[in-house]
């Protein structure tokens, strides 16, 4: 009999696309094992029939010698499996309490109807302050606590009553840095109690630091296993896709002058409890980032710009003396956003390319000068940006819900650059997306800026503003804390510093 | 060469896609004309000969089903719409004494006002449509009672008099034409459907999303006031019941026309059109075999829930607003 978790031949299918294709290897127990690969690799595909989301189809998951078949989430967690997931994993209107034992809520059952509501916020209370978590208080509704304080949740929910095994889902992405650590420290704790975590980032750097053993996964096959320390990042890459990177990842160029021009001027720019009094200038041809902790209020920058932010103050204003206050306005003057909630703000999930490539530009793709749309100039427009930022489709009839993270990304991006927008603000332009179209995203951005276009990127990702920006300003608690231009020895560690 | 054979399989897969949108897209033309094929067969072809009579429920059906094919278009619901008739009729025969064009356009009026109504509550409050509509249907049923207390209004002698086949034919030609062009020609449709599909993305990429939904609510009334006017050149007066049942008649139309419950991108201007006539047919069909009302709407609560069930698209009903 051996320890740990031995992954044995599993198959499955979606359909007709085979989403794991006979994937076998073992986790040691008392470690961190990273799972990484593209957009739709099969990571997360393998974890949910671990941890029940799933039906299994063929081949056998083994935890310490014994076969286990998890049939739903609850069964999993009997069986010593837990998740965290990327997004939102808790429940609105229940308390935290309820939320941390939800599934099981028999240990504070009398005579099988009548729950132990007090016994049970006792023990929530008593695991919130062991986890360090004493803010949180088990009475309260989950809505009283922000995205970041419900992952905090959920680690103590996933991990309470000891599982062998936690999943940790591409959590880290949507944690600001200091929720990071608390993960961090937990998945640290995991380890070294003689469980497992398994641990799924796109951040490779975060994976190199925080795993033991790695596994890389391609197209549903599985590729290899090595360990941490014999690798590094380009390594990692090449398993990855499959082929050597070519091309320089971020930008290249260092010490380039900026045009002095301003396009774009904020002044006093207030939403009331999120961010406070903020001017900055845009130039032409440039790049400013926004980093901060995800609270800092930076994300609330980019709707501002657009006219999207309820409740403004102060004024947006374009170098012809426009004031940008609502969104109509600042699409037809040549401003352009992405949200960081690609599903909801970005794209129309249940519509086709087609129509979410055009859409802005619906006004101007009519017969002659009539109010009349042409449905042909509208499929040659979607087509040719489509074909221009290479998205993976069938046909721009195909709906936007079908693709990829990274595919919907660069509809978002072809509907802007098919818009023609001069300004373009770009909130976590990469977020949950895999490297090469990472990478495909960044020379983009290089050749917009190369064609006098200004970009404002909101990220949390500091690695990506260190390597894009001419400028990063940093934010914290809703007001500028500093800035910094472009060089080649800027490190994370001086901007995490302003950061908090 | 596994490579060429799940290639194939996809291309397959997208085919089988593709012929269903097809047929779903043609069921609700199919059903219309086997339906008329079996009536005319029941009847041994009375439906036909008597096609006038047969039909002549269908023109305000079919205004007013266009109303609200645009709210459902946005995912919203409307159930006000019989009451919006009743009061917008009791307004037209009211005027009709008086001018028969300043009847039409009081008519329009009162409907938009109601609509506005509607959309006040729907999108400045943000209460959901569903029970905005059943609240004001509710309500203004009330004053329509209120108002034929003591004896159903009648209108003038001239309305009746307008009350001929051609005139509602080439009428609600014109609304249709007027509406298929807007909606599949210029950016209106486009908007609604991305409303519809995606509110939110739909405003950051900008749609004016609140003022649409307000403008289509009083556009809605507007169209079921001028259905007002058609009603009543044919009835010529409105006793308490007048246009009730209208909302549920409507949303049966569009559901058998093919109209996706959540609205968005699947939605279709031939769903109204074919919806309301395939209804007709299947009213009228019935009563001329013989049925009694009491059973045609037990039959047709029945069919209803049959396409809901078959046709709902279920991945996106939880948008219903």
């Amino acid at each position: 009999m051996s320890e740990g978790l031995q992954v044995r031949n599993i198959s499955k299918t979606f359909g007709i696309t085979k989403a794991l294709k006979d994937v076998s290897f073992d986790i040691q127990p008392g470690t961190v094992h990273a799972l990484i690969g593209e957009n739709g690799s099969g990571k997360s595909t393998l974890t949910n029939m671990l941890t029940g989301i799933y039906t299994m189809e063929s081949g056998k998951f083994i935890l310490d010698g014994k076969e286990i078949h998890p049939k739903n989430q609850v069964d999993a967690n009997n069986q010593g499996i837990s998740i965290i997931v990327q997004e939102l994993g808790t429940l609105s209107g229940l308390t935290v309490a309820e939320n941390i034992f939800l599934g099981h809520e028999e240990q504070f059952m009398h005579f099988k109807f009548y729950r132990d509501t007090r016994a049970m916020n006792a023990e929530a209370n008593r695991l919130l302050r062991l986890y360090g978590f004493d803010r949180i208080k088990a009475e309260h509704l989950v809505d009283d606590y922000n995205f970041e304080d419900r992952k905090l949740i959920e680690i103590v929910k996933a991990t309470y009553f000891k599982p062998r095994i936690v999943v940790i889902d591409e959590t880290t992405t949507a944690l600001s840095q200091e929720g990071r650590e608390e993960l961090y420290k937990h998945m640290a704790r995991i380890r070294r109690e003689g469980n497992m975590v398994i641990f799924i980032s796109h951040d490779l750097s975060e994976v190199l630091d925080k795993s033991d053993n790695i596994t890389v996964l391609r197209d549903g096959t599985y590729i290899d296993t090595v360990k941490a320390k014999d690798v590094n990042e380009d390594d990692l890459k090449k398993l990855m896709v499959g082929r050597e990177m070519t091309g320089n990842y971020y930008r290249a160029d260092y010490g380039e002058k900026v045009s002095e021009e301003v396009t774009l001027s904020v002044r006093h720019v207030s939403v009331p409890g999120i961010i406070h009094d903020v001017s900055f200038d845009l130039h032409r041809g440039e790049i400013l980032g926004f980093g901060g902790l995800s609270e800092s209020g930076m994300h609330e920058i980019g709707k501002a710009i657009f006219g999207a932010s309820y409740d403004r103050t102060g004024e947006v204003e374009l170098e012809d003396g426009t004031h940008i206050n609502d969104i109509p306005t600042a699409i037809s003057h040549s401003i352009a956003y992405t949200s960081k909630d690609r599903d909801n703000e970005s794209v129309v999930m249940n519509q086709s390319i087609r129509d979410n490539i055009a859409l802005p530009s619906l006004n101007k793709l009519t017969v002659g000068k009539t109010k009349f749309l042409s449905w042909a100039r509208i499929k040659a427009f979607a087509a040719r940006y489509a074909k221009e930022m290479s998205v993976k489709m069938q046909g721009t009839h195909q709906f936007v819900s079908e693709l990829s993270g990274g595919n919907k990304q660069k509809v978002v991006l072809a509907r802007w650059i098919g818009k023609g927008s001069d300004i373009v603000v770009l909130d976590s332009p990469t977020r949950g997306i895999d490297i090469k179209v990472k990478q495909d995203i960044y020379q983009l951005m290089d050749q917009m800026r190369k064609d006098g276009k200004s970009i404002i990127m909101i990220s949390e990702e500091l690695m990506e503003l260190i390597g894009m920006c001419d400028r990063i300003i940093i934010m914290k608690d809703g007001a500028l804390n500093g800035e910094v231009p472009r060089s080649k020895d800027l490190d994370e560690n001086k901007l995490i510093q302003m950061m908090v | 060469m596994t490579q060429a054979v799940a290639a194939n399989s996809k291309e397959k897969q997208l085919k089988s896609a593709q012929t269903m949108k097809l047929v779903r897209a043609l069921l609700p033309i199919i059903g219309l004309v086997l339906m008329v094929i079996l009536f005319n067969f029941l009847t041994n072809g009375r439906m036909l000969r008597h096609l006038p009579l047969a039909m002549s429920q269908v023109y305000v059906i079919m205004i007013a089903s266009m109303g609200v094919f645009f709210i459902m278009t946005v995912g919203g619901l409307d159930f006000s719409q019989g009451s919006i008739l009743g009061l917008s009729c009791i307004v037209v025969c009211y005027v009709s004494n008086y001018s028969i064009p300043l009847a039409i356009i009081a008519g329009i009026a009162t409907g938009a006002a109601i609509g506005a109504v509607n959309g006040f509550f729907y999108v400045n409050r943000k209460i959901k449509s569903f029970i905005v509509t059943i609240c004001t249907m509710f309500l203004f049923r009330g004053l329509i009672k209120y108002l034929t207390t003591n004896s159903p209004v009648a209108g003038s002698a001239e309305l009746i008099m307008l009350d001929s086949t051609t005139f509602k034919v080439v009428c609600t030609a014109v609304v249709v034409v007027i509406g298929y062009i807007c909606f599949t020609f210029t950016r209106f449709g486009t908007d609604l459907k991305a409303i519809g599909a995606g509110e939110k993305a739909a405003m950051f990429a900008g749609i004016r999303t609140d003022r649409m939904k307000f403008f289509i609510y009083v556009l809605a009334g507007a169209i079921t006031g001028f259905a007002a006017f058609i009603s009543a050149i044919k009835i010529g007066s409105v006793t308490s019941s007048g246009g009730s049942m209208l909302e549920t008649q409507i949303l049966i139309a569009l559901v058998l026309g093919g109209m996706p419950i959540s609205g968005g991108a699947m939605v279709r201007f031939e769903n109204c059109v074919v919806g309301s006539l395939l209804y007709v047919v299947l009213t009228s069909g019935l009563t001329m075999i013989g049925f009694t009302p009491q059973l045609m709407q037990l039959i047709q609560g029945i069919v209803f829930l049959i396409f809901v069930a078959v046709f709902a698209d279920r991945e996106s009903l939880t948008v219903i607003k």
